[in-house]
């Protein structure tokens, strides 16, 4: 039984990671940026969900607020100071640095520095019994929406029509552009949505992980990690690095405690050795 | 205007100016004695850092800012919790504002880094923040006759933790404790104390710092044990005790919380019944029903708007402990020793308790056993026993303590063997 335990665990917790790693993995596929903002996104995401879960109660709506707040400011980013440095992805990748301190002192100015904790929905606050242990049902229910998203990016990517200029964008932003694509628009629009992301992991990470100052920097190592082991870019291989690593974390810290403090690094190193460009990416 | 008359008040001027800069300077009433103050006030650790910090001022304030006639100004730097920052701010507060003390320090980093310089620059050091490495205050390399501490240490509260688990009739205990130094350190002294009584540790479990999903250690721990004592600071308590209870332990297995890292005061709001009955140790909690504390809490809720946990206290206690040397001194900090000795001879009365100091400069206080209760409809830490005067070699005296083979830094791997934890040198 306790293995059943541990292989749920370690898919719940990929699954925040997949949702974490999703939306950084795709922003580098198509603008080849390494957001460092990405746990910031996170983590205000998380702040403004809890805020609005206090006034209202409502987690949906703390969902929405938090998704489309983010997604705003990320696009707000994108257009007015990422825009700038057009394809020059150095001092993108610095300036996104530079916000991540910004956002840390904002939320560290307006939800102050001790450790805060969603409180989740009615519904999932009881734990399923299994046997002598017992499950929480919420982390079922992360499973789930982690494999709802899955779907529906992978859907989005495949069969519509942004999702095809997209593909495009990622394998020649240039070609992509000759053929009349507005590549300018697609690079808001996947910053927004990979912003977003990140911010709905940061809502549903809330009744799990809690929000804290450095959580941003944390979870921003965190998706890295899956990005690496995956493959930048490829959202197949967000997926299969952030199960992986998931399960690998748990198991590792479950059996060899010894090395729990890097049973998530141990796996990126190896793969970086046999697959330098992780299981899914390409040249 | 004459040539004559021009040098005449050049010379007045001058030798009146070379008067002021030779003579030496009498202790002036008047004359302000400036008070370095070292936090965190921005970074991971800034809420430690606020928090001493109003605990700091509520004192200062309640004496009108003055120790007998002496005005005192403070003058406050952030440390960023980082080592290196908080010595150049120490220096620059010494050798820039010329500060006559040093307070504050919340990491352990920093309070080793700051002690440093305190020695080498004969400033003294009053620890007033969490900053609890044991060796600080302890004979050994780290000692510093110009550092005294009023905040707290370590294995003091991990030793009334051990003392109280045994009494409650805890024979057998499985540990969760933060794998860094101070959760060695606190750990060992537990596991230590706990065998001399005639317990064991049956598993020590060792999370990360930073571990986001306790699953994998709570789903492993030992179901046969009496009890798991935790020690989990932080955001890493917030999510032990929310997981504890999703895992389904609540309830089945009880909870000794060592320096209460899961029921913190900050926690109980937010976790609802999910602590309820767990116990856990430390030197205060805001429920203590004596005037000091009562009106300490009232007062520090008006200021943060929120219940003090150690922090505030903490702070409380240093700049008491301040005040009372300046006036045992008369104001006169020219003596270094004989303020340092006057600190170490403060007696007193305060929120945390009565409050006393060793002769390393450690403080001697009450340790509290506190239990999760519904107090009018809101979770908080009600104590249950006390241990008043507890020093810092407690439970045993300093030669038996001396006499130990193993420190923790040699013990992280055996919490498990009574044997190897009590052997003699």
């Amino acid at each position: 039984m306790t293995w059943v335990i541990h292989i749920l665990n370690g898919i719940a917790f990929g699954m925040l990671l997949f949702l974490l790693a999703a939306g950084l993995s795709l922003i580098y596929g198509l603008m080849k940026i390494l957001n460092l903002t990405h746990g910031s996104f996170y983590l205000v995401g998380g702040y403004i969900g809890l805020t609005v879960m206090q006034r209202t109660g409502s987690f949906v709506l703390a969902l929405v607020v938090a998704v489309a707040a983010v997604a705003l400011v990320g696009a707000a980013i994108e257009r007015f100071f990422l825009r700038r440095f057009h394809l020059d992805e150095l001092p993108q990748t610095l300036l996104t640095f530079g916000f991540l301190f910004i956002f840390a002192d904002l939320s560290l100015w307006i939800w102050g520095g001790n450790p805060l904790m969603l409180n989740m929905p009615e519904i999932f606050q009881h734990s399923m019994p299994m046997g002598y242990y017992a499950y929480p049902v919420y982390r079922l229910f992360l499973i789930a929406i982690g494999l709802v998203v899955a779907g529906g990016l992978w859907w989005f990517q495949e069969h519509t029509r942004i999702g095809t200029m997209l593909r495009a964008g990622v394998d020649d932003a240039e070609i992509a552009r000759a053929l009349g694509i507005n590549v300018s628009l697609l690079f808001t629009l996947i910053f927004a949505v990979g912003a977003g992301l990140a911010a709905l992991a940061g809502v549903l990470a809330g009744p799990v992980l809690s929000l804290y100052p450095g959580a941003d920097f944390e979870v921003l190592i965190f998706a890295f990690v899956v990005v690496i082991v995956g493959g930048l870019g490829s959202l197949r291989g967000a997926l299969a690095g952030a199960l992986l690593i998931g399960i690998l974390d748990d198991f590792g810290k479950a059996f060899f405690p010894e090395f729990a403090l890097f049973t998530v690094f141990v796996p990126m190193a190896v793969i970086l050795v046999i697959r330098p460009t992780g299981l899914f990416g390409r040249r | 205007m004459t040539t004559k008359k021009m040098a005449l008040i050049t010379i007045v001027t001058a030798s009146f100016a070379a008067m002021i800069v030779a003579a030496p300077r009498p202790a002036w009433a008047a004359d302000p004695i400036k008070i370095g103050i070292l936090l965190p006030l921005s970074g991971n650790f800034a809420e430690n850092g606020q928090q001493t910090l109003t605990g700091l001022k509520m004192y200062f304030d309640e004496v009108g800012n003055k120790a007998g006639d002496r005005p005192l100004t403070l003058i406050v730097e952030d440390t960023q919790g980082k080592p290196d920052v908080a010595v150049t701010k120490a220096r620059k507060l010494v050798q820039g504002d010329g500060v006559a003390v040093l307070t504050g320090v919340v990491t352990s980093g920093e309070a080793i880094a700051v002690n440093a310089f305190s020695r080498d620059n004969k400033v003294p050091l009053v620890l007033s923040g969490d900053a609890g490495a044991d060796e600080l205050t302890m004979p050994g390399p780290l000692a510093n006759p110009y550092l005294v501490r009023t905040s707290q240490n370590g294995r003091s509260v991990a030793s009334a933790a051990a003392d109280w688990a045994y009494h409650k009739g805890w024979r057998k205990v499985a540990t969760v404790g933060s794998d860094y130094a101070g959760g060695v350190d606190v750990n060992f002294a537990f596991a230590q104390a706990f065998c001399k009584l005639g317990g064991k540790v049956i598993q020590a479990e060792w999370p990360p710092i930073g571990t986001a999903d306790f699953g994998p250690y709570l789903t492993n721990l030992d179901r046969t044990a009496d009890a798991v004592v935790t020690f989990e600071p932080g955001a890493d308590g917030l999510r032990l005790a929310r997981q504890y209870s999703e895992f389904g332990l609540k309830g089945k297995l009880p909870v000794m919380d060592i320096y209460g890292g899961l029921v913190f005061e900050s926690n109980l709001p937010q976790l609802g019944d999910a602590t309820l009955g767990f116990y856990s140790s430390l030197f205060y909690t805001p429920m203590l029903k004596t005037p000091e504390n009562e009106r300490f809490v009232a007062e520090f809720q008006k200021r943060m708007n929120q219940l003090p946990a150690n922090e505030g206290p903490n702070g409380y206690v240093g700049a008491h402990a301040v005040v009372d040397a300046i006036k045992a001194v008369n104001g006169d900090l020219s003596d270094t020793m004989k303020f340092i000795a006057a600190l170490k001879a403060v007696k007193f009365d305060s929120p945390k308790g009565e409050i006393s100091l060793d002769k390393y400069g450690q403080v001697i206080q009450t340790m509290y056993i506190r239990e999760v209760q519904m107090v009018n409809g809101q979770p908080a830490n009600v104590p249950i026993a006390s241990y008043p005067h507890v020093d810092q070699f407690w439970p045993y005296t300093e030669a038996e303590f001396e006499s130990f083979k193993y420190t923790y830094k040699d013990s992280k791997n055996s919490l498990t063997d009574c044997a190897r934890l009590l052997a003699k040198k």
